[in-house]
């Protein structure tokens, strides 16, 4: 198992969210206080409307916070550029999202190769992307587009295009929620060796309790606010997992 | 954007989900830019059709004249060195015909009847060679002859208000320098342009005749013929190198400022229509593509979420319009391309259009109208299908780029 290491990703203080709606204000997060370190195989948890894929878009510069200190990487998300922010997330961040949301004209290959191309990377793309595929056991698939595809197999063309970029932290919203329970099995082995192996951190936003069982650390969000944040035993996790 | 980059198959590949509505927008994108290739065409065509009516209708695609004349357009003034003038003109690149004239006003009388006329004397041959409404008009009689005395050509409208016919003499009288002269003529011709306003212009006797008359030896003017209008540059260098001080040449446009400002009023007009065409094709490929942008949302959500930039998601939506804009420039000049071919071999007979009886428009203008084709026609096409598209396409790239990612993948998560 790989050790959390102290390097702080994320760190929240007293985060805010308000979306206002034909003058209808709703508080989406009211205070959110908390620290994503290195290495962590964290999901969030709660009912819906919680306020799960909120925190998630916040973190992954996706949303704005309305009120509260959100830093990620170190950096102010506030205070950074459109193409700041940008650059973040092409660079330091990867996104798993439960729609898969793969582009449907590009193959299984190309999907994952269009981010390492965003990156400028020129030397070795093709093997870059080919390897990410394959640490995801779709080597094979790859020059499939994604109507030829199960569902399991594309959230993993997901997965393997939120780490080709190589990543520090990959944000994953209801990875598993489209999935039956093998497909979702498989792709949860999957991540969790990534983050053994690779050190890559993963925050997942869930209510599947097949996710929970792999998380080391589950934080509980209702209504907006943290209602319980558990960090698991190794013993406990061995005998969930 | 690199050739073969995932970003460049995206944007091709996107357009095959649709095919239907791609073929659509390049139909549309084409079909609207023939139409103004055909518009630009015809108004070439028509423009060139104009211009060389009115330079061989007295006034030359351009005109030597004594250097005072376009201020004072004094008929008494006269080329300077008429000898050397006229070795010069003869080798003006791209000539067709010149004729040589002198003007005075004058009034000629037949019993009692009395009528004002502009008179020119005139070099027949060359005046016959350069000078449509002769050629063409009905001439009842037959035209001046060479160094022939005492002999006039008039036209129908004057002969009617003088009371008339051939062989009839007029009594003439014509300003000169400092006097007033007069000299019997015999009419000799009659002619029928269609047109009053011509027909009373039309009153020629020989530029010997008219030295001998009124004691002014030499000539007022030189109007050139060229092949091509777009030739007067050339030429008007070529006379002004040559020709000796105290002339000077002038083209058609200052000779016939109204006329002139037809021709211009022309040009804008078909312009603005070709511009009106263009604008409503614009229109609608900006509804194919704003509608395929707002099909995508999600996908531009998750482009921006992965880190693309904005200029980068602009970049490529326009890249779908350069390869739509490219589709309409073969249609473009596949359609506008064949019309304008026809028009300019065939051409398009107006005299269906005409009455069946001589008219000004017979003599002044060709009954048939041929439009312009050649190799400008591609440019123009790629040129009108790629500007017309990439403008098109702006605010639905914009809008591409300004999907807000949280919002898009929210609502279709």
């Amino acid at each position: 198992m790989t050790a959390t290491t102290d390097e702080v990703l994320v760190k929240a203080q007293n985060v805010t969210k308000v979306y206002h709606t034909d003058e209808v204000a709703t508080h989406a997060l009211r205070g959110i206080t908390t620290e994503v370190t290195a290495g962590e195989f964290l999901a969030i948890v709660g009912p819906s409307g919680s306020g799960k894929t909120t925190l998630l878009n916040l973190i992954g510069a996706l949303d704005a916070v309305t009120d509260g200190h959100l830093e990620v990487m170190g950096h102010n998300v506030a205070r950074m550029s459109k193409r700041q922010r940008a650059d973040m997330r092409l660079n330091q961040l990867g996104f798993v999202f439960q729609a898969y949301n793969l582009f449907p004209v590009l193959t299984a290959q190309e999907n994952v190769e269009f981010v390492l191309e965003l990156q400028g990377v020129t030397d070795n793309r093709t093997e870059r992307a080919r390897e990410a595929l394959d640490q995801l056991g779709l080597l094979d698939f790859a020059d499939r587009r994604p109507t030829q595809m199960s569902g399991g197999q594309q959230q993993r063309v997901a997965v393997a295009r939120a780490i080709a970029s190589r990543p520090r932290l990959v944000l994953a919203d209801e990875p598993s929620a489209n999935l039956d329970g093998e497909n979702a099995r498989i792709l949860l082995d999957m991540m969790h060796e990534l983050n053994e192996q690779a050190g890559i951190t993963f925050v997942f936003s869930t209510h599947d309790p097949r996710v929970i069982a792999y998380a080391r650390r589950v934080i509980t969000l209702v209504d907006g606010k943290i209602d319980t944040d558990v960090v698991k035993e190794r013993e406990a996790m061995a005998e969930q997992t | 954007m690199r050739l073969g980059s995932v970003a460049l198959k995206y944007a091709t590949r996107s357009l095959t989900r649709h095919s239907r509505r791609t073929i659509l927008s390049m139909v549309g994108t084409g079909i609207g830019c023939a139409m103004a290739l055909v518009a630009l065409s015809w108004m070439d065509g028509a423009i060139r059709m104009q211009v060389r009516a009115i330079a061989e209708s007295g006034a030359g695609h351009i005109r030597m004249v004594h250097r005072n004349w376009p201020e004072t357009q004094e008929d008494t003034l006269r080329l300077q060195g008429l000898e050397e003038v006229l070795a010069t003109v003869a080798e003006t690149p791209h000539l067709e015909h010149y004729s040589v004239r002198a003007h005075a006003k004058g009034l000629l009388a037949f019993g009692t009847r009395t009528a004002p006329a502009a008179i020119t004397g005139v070099l027949p041959k060359h005046e016959m060679a350069a000078n449509r409404i002769l050629r063409r008009g009905a001439l009842e009689g037959r035209y001046l002859e060479e160094d022939e005395e005492g002999a006039v050509v008039i036209g129908r409208t004057l002969a009617r208000r003088l009371d008339v016919m051939l062989d009839d003499a007029l009594y003439a009288t014509l300003s000169g320098k400092d006097d007033i002269h007069s000299a019997m003529l015999r009419i000799v011709g009659i002619l029928d342009t269609g047109s009053q306003e011509l027909d009373l212009a039309v009153c020629h006797i020989t530029l010997a005749d008219m030295q001998e008359i009124t004691g002014i030896p030499g000539a007022g003017e030189i109007s050139l013929v060229l092949s091509e209008e777009r030739h007067s540059a050339e030429a008007k260098a070529h006379l002004t190198e040559t020709m000796p001080a105290d002339n000077t040449v002038i083209t058609w446009r200052e000779v016939n400022p109204s006329l002139a400002a037809n021709v211009d009023s022309d040009t804008a007009f078909m312009r603005l229509m070709a511009l009106i065409v263009i604008v409503v094709v614009a229109l609608g490929i900006m509804s194919a593509q704003l509608t395929a942008v707002l099909e995508r949302r999600a996908e531009f959500a998750m482009l921006s979420a992965l880190g693309m930039k904005t200029r980068q998601i602009v970049s490529m939506v326009m890249m779908e319009a350069v390869v739509i804009g490219l589709g309409g420039a073969v249609v473009a000049l596949g359609v506008g391309g064949s019309v304008s071919y026809y028009l300019a071999t065939r051409g398009m007979d107006l005299s269906r259009w005409l009455d069946d009886d001589l008219g000004f428009a017979d003599v002044l203008f060709d009954p048939y109208l041929y439009g312009s084709f050649g190799v400008w026609l591609i440019g123009y096409a790629l040129a009108i299908a790629m500007a017309t598209t990439i403008f098109a396409t702006l605010y639905p790239a914009w809008k591409a780029a300004q999907v807000m990612p949280a919002d898009a993948l929210r609502t279709t998560g």
